[in-house]
């Protein structure tokens, strides 16, 4: 029997902890994006989650006992306070990443510490998933190393790598030899650009491993922070032999699925239950980043991203 | 109710800890067992040691103290041997911890020779106390580092000590007319590894210089055989909901029945769990609290982590419940034991190593305890320094998702080394799987039409 759906109103939170940037995600009883925030961090922080959290919240003028549930995700979703429910990122990557682009059969998400392959069925529900093993391997820390190495802004090393040639051999794919491979090459005299590009191809080749576990589908979603590295995106899709569609903001697929999900159980008749064992407890609220207690060495606080209607339903 | 972080809801069997005190008491045994004026053998692979106990030898199986030391968490020192003795950090811990041992009991009290990483002497005493070999049997199949494993250590001990290696065939299971305990490969390799045991009691009778007792042989067998019996039996009953034990509980059970000694104490430690496991039925007591989910564990034991994940499965309500190592392994086909002439049945057992079948059979057991079991998924433990155990696994989760419609995932450790294992990797993609399984329920296309129905070999 098909569960009933009953209508709600009010808005829902997804929450995003992740390894290197907290997202947050307000939607309306219609699924639809009122407000988004992506704070940067330097390791999973409550403070960024607060902030995250408190920037979405501002944009879309709800205050936090007005929501109608909250649902956390990433690898601190235990520490979020107030979710009353903690669904992993395969899930919520899967949800979100449905409902952004609707008809995904192959999500893969590349995070700043994995990366993962995600079928999806209709109905944006897993049907199978993979995700590195190891090491840092084809995740943002591995750009981030390729970055500091060549000595060029995060921002700008797609732009580079597609300027590039890409026939340097990259053998190694742990980030801290790859950095030591990377500088060797540098000191045989290799163009960076022509690096930047090699490395690319060679990540490309690490995920399409990655995507050989659950089987090549299409349509085929980048998401994560590194969809934004356009030469990632190239070299990825020259990898698959198809198109790879990024959707709007590739980094908050994964908040968004989870508010999509506190929707939906509400819409069940089975508002999401406190399962997220003694968070509020072990995080009490406080006053803010100064506030004693402040735990954050990593976090500056810096909005990364602050977004606000965008047209898609769940 | 929700479980806090540290509330155990395991329901562990209770006689577990009576079998843990007999294996203390073996291997207390065994450090003075040269005392007691008994010649050891030190081997590894399968159950050699009801013609040990036969030929009046003590016996070591190497892999059995390896696990061990790392249940106990006293691997440490014997790696750092090993590590310092030259052997690399990728060998199979099992030998890397063993071939560490082989060192320190070499080195008896003094520190061992080198940079002079090893002094603990706290836990490397544990380490050293295996007494010294006086012969090597070897008898791995399906793992070509088991093979050479006491081909090794006989060169550690400077090529003094008599060696005897048992071959064995792998089984592919290609040919036509094979199949699971059929077929004429299988009857080949059965009478080829049969004959070698023929050949190995030989060597044992001029290495002890006494006759062999067939006898006690035939009496030993005959209590292993019901031994093996019972806990076939055990197993049989874990398919009730809720299972009345778990794979964690079988794991407790897998050195008495891999190397302790035929006779009725054997007998009654596995009457006592078949019995147990039977009253935990009649009252539908199950081996967790709140059985939600029945999982398949694939992989050699992570010894270092057996309580940590034991809590950790069942904190997520999933109860483990059948596995390759424990329904696949050790006495599993106890009908192929003649007691009156055992060495046939004895040899086809050494043959059914899980890691000595082609892909084709590893699947169809697969499958076939998948479906036994009830299972909702696969947690395969991708065992780092395990390439034998793990050289299958993608193609049974391939298999059982495509065959049966059951979910797969993947988790990396290793046997004796927890320095491969990483929680966050094991707990997210488990609670990833357990999501997937909830909204497959909601969706009521959990289960494929036919679930549950008998496996049959593959044509």
């Amino acid at each position: 029997m098909a569960p009933v759906s009953r209508p709600v109103r009010g808005h829902f939170l997804g929450v995003d902890l992740g390894s290197t940037t907290a997202k947050a995600v307000v939607v309306d009883e219609d699924g639809v994006i009122v407000a988004s925030s992506t704070i940067a961090m330097g390791a999973v922080s409550r403070a960024g989650m607060r902030a995250a959290v408190d920037a979405a919240l501002a944009s879309a003028g709800v205050a936090a006992d007005e929501l109608g549930g909250t649902v956390s995700t990433g690898y601190g979703r235990r520490l979020v306070p107030g979710a009353q429910k903690s669904f992993t990122e395969i899930t919520c990557h899967a949800r979100g990443t449905a409902a952004m682009v609707p008809g995904v059969r192959l999500v893969v998400d590349v995070g700043g510490q994995d990366s993962k392959a995600i079928t999806v069925d209709d109905d944006g529900l897993v049907v199978d998933f993979a995700m590195n093993d190891r090491c840092a391997s084809g995740t943002g820390r591995f750009y981030e190393v390729l970055a500091r190495a060549v000595e060029v802004p995060i921002e700008e090393l797609g732009t580079l790598a597609l300027s590039g040639s890409d026939d340097l051999e990259v053998s190694s794919m742990c980030a801290t030899f790859a950095e030591t491979e990377i500088v060797s090459m540098l000191a045989m005299d290799h163009h960076v650009a022509d690096i930047a590009s090699s490395v690319h191809r060679a990540i490309a080749a690490r995920t399409l491993a990655l995507v050989a576990q659950v089987g090549r589908r299409s349509p085929v979603v980048l998401t994560g922070g590194v969809a934004q590295n356009p030469a990632a995106v190239h070299f990825l899709s020259r990898a698959l032999r198809t198109e790879v569609l990024v959707p709007p903001r590739p980094q908050i697929t994964g908040a968004y699925g989870a508010a999509l999900l506190a929707l939906e159980a509400t819409r069940r008749g089975r508002p999401p239950v406190d399962d997220v064992a003694g968070a509020d407890d072990l995080f009490p609220r406080t006053g803010g980043h100064d506030a004693p207690g402040h735990s954050c060495a990593g976090c500056d606080g810096t909005l990364v991203e602050l977004g606000s209607t965008i047209p898609v339903r769940g | 109710m929700t479980a806090t972080a540290t509330e155990d809801l395991t329901n562990r069997l209770t006689i577990t800890r009576q079998g843990g005190q007999m294996i203390s008491d073996y291997w207390d045994e065994l450090f003075v067992a040269r005392e007691s004026g008994k010649k050891i053998v030190w081997y590894n692979g399968g159950a050699l040691n009801p013609i040990f106990q036969a030929a009046g030898l003590a016996w070591c199986h190497g892999e059995a103290f390896a696990a061990r030391l790392a249940a106990q968490r006293l691997e440490g020192p014997a790696q750092l041997a090993g590590a310092e003795y030259g052997y690399n950090a990728e060998l199979c811990s099992y030998s890397r911890t063993h071939l560490g041992c082989a060192v320190l009991t070499l080195g008896g009290d003094d520190e061992v020779p080198g940079t002079g990483v090893v002094g603990l002497h706290d836990q490397a005493d544990l380490a050293s106390r295996l007494p010294s070999p006086d012969l090597f049997v070897n008898n791995y199949a399906g793992c070509s580092t088991g093979q050479q494993w006491d081909e090794v250590s006989y060169r550690v001990f400077g090529k003094n000590v008599p060696i005897f290696n048992v071959s064995h065939p792998f089984l592919w299971g290609n040919k036509p007319d094979a199949g699971y305990l059929v077929g004429q490969e299988w009857e080949d390799a059965s009478r080829y590894v049969r004959d070698q045991l023929v050949e190995l009691i030989a060597f044992l009778e001029h290495q002890t210089g006494q006759p062999f007792d067939h006898d006690l042989l035939a009496e030993s067998m005959t209590h292993i055989k019901r031994a093996a019996e019972l806990r076939c039996e055990g197993l049989e009953l874990c398919r009730a909901t809720p299972a009345p034990a778990t794979f964690w509980d079988w794991i407790a059970c897998v050195a008495p029945i891999n190397f302790l000694p035929g006779d009725q104490a054997l007998v009654d430690y596995f009457q006592g769990v078949r019995d147990e496991i039977q009253g935990r039925v009649d009252a539908g007591v199950g081996g967790i609290r709140d059985e939600r989910y029945r999982l398949y564990f694939d992989g050699i034991m992570n010894w270092n982590k057996l309580g940590f994940l034991s809590r950790r499965f069942a904190e997520h309500g999933a109860a483990v419940l059948a596995g390759r190592y424990i329904q696949n392994a050790f006495w599993q086909e106890p009908d192929l034991i003649d007691t009156s002439d055992p060495l046939l049945g004895m040899a086809q057992h050494y043959l059914l190593c899980p890691t000595n079948h082609g892909s084709k059979t590893i699947d169809y057991l697969t499958r076939r305890d998948c479906e036994r079991y009830d299972v909702d998924g696969l947690v395969f433990h991708s065992t780092r320094t395990c390439r034998a155990f793990t050289g299958p696994q993608r193609l049974l989760a391939k298999s059982a998702r495509d065959k049966l419609g059951i979910p797969s995932i993947f988790f990396e450790g290793d046997v004796a080394d927890a320095s491969f294992y990483k929680e966050e990797i094991l707990d997210s993609r488990l609670v990833a799987m357990l999501e997937a399984i909830d909204i497959a329920r909601e969706r009521g296309d959990h289960k494929r039409p036919g679930a549950g129905a008998e496996v049959a070999w593959p044509q």
